[in-house]
């Protein structure tokens, strides 16, 4: 049997008294790009930090390739790149500056690191942007840059927290077939989206969040047996599993008589 | 738009603008980290709360101590001494400008980047309204420094002079000081974000960016001195301005602000003016015109660029794409330099050096030996200077550190690169050292070894407060703060440990042979525990 490259048991992650995750369970396996999908405030992002190693949960534990993301973070983090919904990187430096103190800290080799970074800056087409302090780069310009440093390293992991957000038409384009790429060669990629054709056309499994929890997962076929909707789109199967459908009406009922009283008016 | 309204309307993009500086120069941040409470304590939200706290109070905090450095000067004649008001006037004023400037320098870096409310032009609002809303901000960056500094002087004035002339005198100068200043400020922030942030390409650039780092690193710690050394400076500088040569008086007459504190003091005494108070009342009229256009420039400039000052990045220029690699600790190394200069707050990071090597040649420069007590004292000085850069380089990590949090780091990898930045920062006046122990005589030749000592005790505490400050405990906002204070307590005391050691051999047995060995020791046997247990961490 294969093993999961990513595993969560039981995670919970608590700020206060806000339970942003409880309990939540899931597995990727090789070859897979599983989507979390969830509105906002669902914990998808806690999750994707917790996995990156970034924050620790309060209960419960992540596995990354098998390694323990708490207890073993030197290892599992070896294995993943992270993407943050927000780029987060060392904005006074320039980007070639950025790769040099990602190259040396991983102890990657001198010359296909090199090589890859030029592959993937050339692909991204930031080139031009090598010299230049990442502060005054576009949000779009950083999030390549973001991507750059998650791929660098060719980890079997592929964290992305809404990764399409900022990239231009073809840039998107280019990161889709990265990931398929990298999912054929056996890693797996775990993203967050809140963007139901993205995680339709991307996902070979789709995690539905919702309260910290994951409440139906599987293909969209699946997810639709979950939810009884037969030819229903991932958006009214996503709408019927997290009950947010009624009360969606509700509000578009509510927004429409406020509009047509304000022109009556 | 009523100007009462606009002033109203003003507090909001100044407190953005006041907690976006913040934000961006995590370095400052150091003392907001006071009280924090949460396990990702570097993470953003953190950053974020704590520079809204600083934002709040810290205009505040400045403008106590603006208002204390700016009385300074005044309390020798305050208190009964006899010689003139000229050299504190001169003094107050140079000191309350430069803290203007320090302060407006580092508020204004969002100001000029990226204009004071970007949400404000989105607005419906008339682009006069706009730009009056945007001076206003800018007012406020400095309204509380310049008015609690001004009021200072004329109190003193007043009260010193007994003159309510002199008083009023010293208003309209304290204004013509507090409007050079902020101008000063204003054009300075746009010349340094522009060069700081600007593309990085080229030796020239890197030199003007390197040059402006230590200028301006020189110039803050210049500040420190003369805020310190305020009681001996005045009676130095009313000598020169009483001096029987009358070229030095001249001179001195024409420049600034030495020209508007003579001119205080010819009002003052209220006799006729000499040939030099003549002088300094001529200048002192020709930089109330300098004030004028500085301050019109000033809103010319304010209310022009409500989108901040463009940075000029040179994209196109890029080829190369290949980078060197390094060891681990080396790599984190340089990319705190690197982030440490481009960031203004930092750069007496830079300075340091040079200004620890003057304070061992200030020490020594009086002396016809190099003795143990001189070096003892000197090194030790030094090494308690350094101490404040375990800190710095800790919170100058900013919200990237969430970056370096996603790679497979050892916490011991970043302790052991910020200590060596610590330590090779204190070598310079190390090097010093020795090199002027080959010049002159030494007391006892085995005094050569309490530099080497104090480089091992300042490796030992820097490691020590580094390894303490990434550490956490949990506790409440008290324990917290006393925590802040008892990790830079720990670095001070591995510091002075080998001193007193020193001092305690030799007092018992009068031989500096035994007691540099045993400073030695003990240095190193701090080094040896603390990088050890860095080293499991």
């Amino acid at each position: 049997m294969v093993d999961a490259l990513i595993e969560t048991h039981a995670l919970t992650k608590s700020y206060g008294n806000f339970g942003a995750l409880n309990g939540l369970n899931l597995r990727v396996m090789p070859g897979e790009i599983y989507g979390l999908l969830g509105p906002n405030g669902a914990g998808k992002t806690t999750t994707l930090r917790i996995t990156a190693g970034l924050i620790e949960p309060t209960t419960g534990s992540v596995l990354v390739s098998g390694f323990d993301a708490t207890k073993d973070p030197l290892h599992s983090k070896a294995q993943t790149g992270y993407v943050g919904e927000v780029p987060i990187l060392y904005e006074s430096l320039t980007p070639k500056e950025l790769l040099e103190f990602e190259g040396s800290v991983r102890g990657l080799a001198r010359e296909p690191m090199n090589r890859r970074a030029r592959q993937l800056a050339e692909a991204f087409e930031v080139v031009s942007a090598f010299d230049t302090p990442i502060a005054t780069l576009s949000m779009g310009t950083k999030q390549k840059i973001a991507m750059i440093t998650a791929l660098l390293h060719q980890p079997s992991v592929l964290l992305l927290d809404e990764p399409l957000n900022s990239l231009d038409a073809r840039s998107s384009r280019i990161l889709k077939e990265l990931l398929s790429l990298h999912v054929q060669r056996g890693g797996a990629v775990l993203f967050s989206t809140h963007v139901m054709e993205i995680a339709q056309r991307l996902c070979s499994r789709i995690g539905i969040i919702f309260g910290g929890k994951i409440v139906a997962e599987g293909n969209l076929d699946q997810l639709r047996a979950r939810a009884g909707e037969k030819d229903a789109t991932l958006e009214e199967v996503f709408m019927k599993l997290t009950n947010e459908a009624s009360e969606v009406e509700n509000i578009v009922r509510m927004l429409r008589e406020s509009f047509f009283d304000v022109e009556n008016r | 738009m009523k100007i009462a309204d606009a002033w109203r309307l003003s507090a909001l993009p100044y407190s953005e603008m006041a907690f976006r500086s913040i934000l961006q120069n995590s370095s400052n941040m150091w003392w907001g980290s006071f009280g924090r409470g949460s396990p990702e304590s570097s993470g953003r939200e953190d950053l974020v709360r704590r520079a809204l706290r600083i934002a709040r109070f810290d205009k505040l905090i400045i403008t106590v101590f603006v208002v204390v450095a700016a009385g300074a000067p005044f309390l020798p004649q305050a208190l009964g001494a006899s010689y003139g008001i000229s050299a504190s006037v001169t003094l107050s004023l140079a000191v309350s400008f430069a803290l203007v400037v320090l302060y407006g320098v580092q508020t204004l870096s969002s100001f000029v980047t990226s204009g004071p409310s970007p949400v404000l032009s989105t607005l419906p609002l008339v682009r006069n309204d706009v730009s009056l809303v945007n001076l206003l901000s800018f007012v406020r960056t400095s309204d509380y420094l310049v008015v609690g500094s001004v009021a200072c002087q004329v109190f003193f004035v007043s009260l010193v002079t007994g003159s309510a002339l002199s008083g009023l005198f010293m208003l309209f100068v304290g204004g013509v000081n507090s409007v050079m200043g902020v101008g000063v400020a204003l054009w300075l922030s746009s010349v340094f974000y522009r060069n700081i942030l600007g593309s990085k390409q080229g030796k020239r650039s890197g030199v003007l960016r390197l040059a402006l780092l230590l200028a301006w690193g020189v110039v803050v710690l210049g500040i420190g001195v003369l805020f310190a050394a305020a009681g001996y400076l005045i009676p130095l500088v009313q000598s020169v301005l009483v001096s029987p040569n009358p070229l030095t008086g001249s001179i001195l007459s024409l420049v600034y602000p030495f020209s508007l504190g003579i001119s205080v003091g010819s009002v003052a005494h209220g006799f006729l003016p000499s040939s030099v108070e003549r002088i300094a009342l001529g200048a002192t009229a020709g930089y109330l015109l300098i004030a004028v256009a500085v301050s019109r420039w000033s809103m010319t400039s304010v209310a022009s660029f409500p989108e901040g000052v463009s940075i000029a990045t040179a994209r196109g220029l890029t080829h190369d794409t290949s980078v060197p690699l390094h060891k681990p600790v080396a790599a984190y190394a340089m990319k705190d330099l690197r982030a440490a200069s481009a960031n203004l707050p930092s750069a007496f990071l830079f300075a340091l050096p040079v200004f620890e090597t003057l304070i061992i040649l200030l020490i020594r420069a009086f002396l016809p030996t190099l003795g143990a007590s001189t070096l003892l004292v000197a090194m030790t000085l030094g090494g308690m200077v350094s101490l404040v850069l375990p800190l710095v380089l800790v919170s100058s990590e900013g919200t990237g550190f969430d970056f370096a949090k996603t790679m497979p780091l050892r916490m011991r990898t970043i302790v052991f690169s910020k200590a060596l930045i610590a330590t090779v920062v204190f070598l310079p006046a190390v090097a010093v050292v020795y090199v002027d122990g080959l010049l002159r005589p030494l007391t006892s030749p085995f005094s050569i070894l309490i530099p080497l000592a104090s480089i091992l005790a300042v490796a030992a505490a820097s490691l020590l407060e580094i390894r303490l400050f990434l550490g956490f405990a949990p506790g409440g906002r008290v324990t917290f703060a006393l925590q802040e204070f008892s990790r830079m307590a720990a670095g001070a005391g591995v510091v002075l440990l080998p001193a007193a050691i020193y001092v305690g051999t030799y007092l018992l047995t009068f031989n500096h042979a035994l007691a540099a060995g045993a400073m030695v020791v003990v240095a190193s046997a701090e080094l040896l525990a603390v990088a050890e247990s860095v080293r499991q961490s």
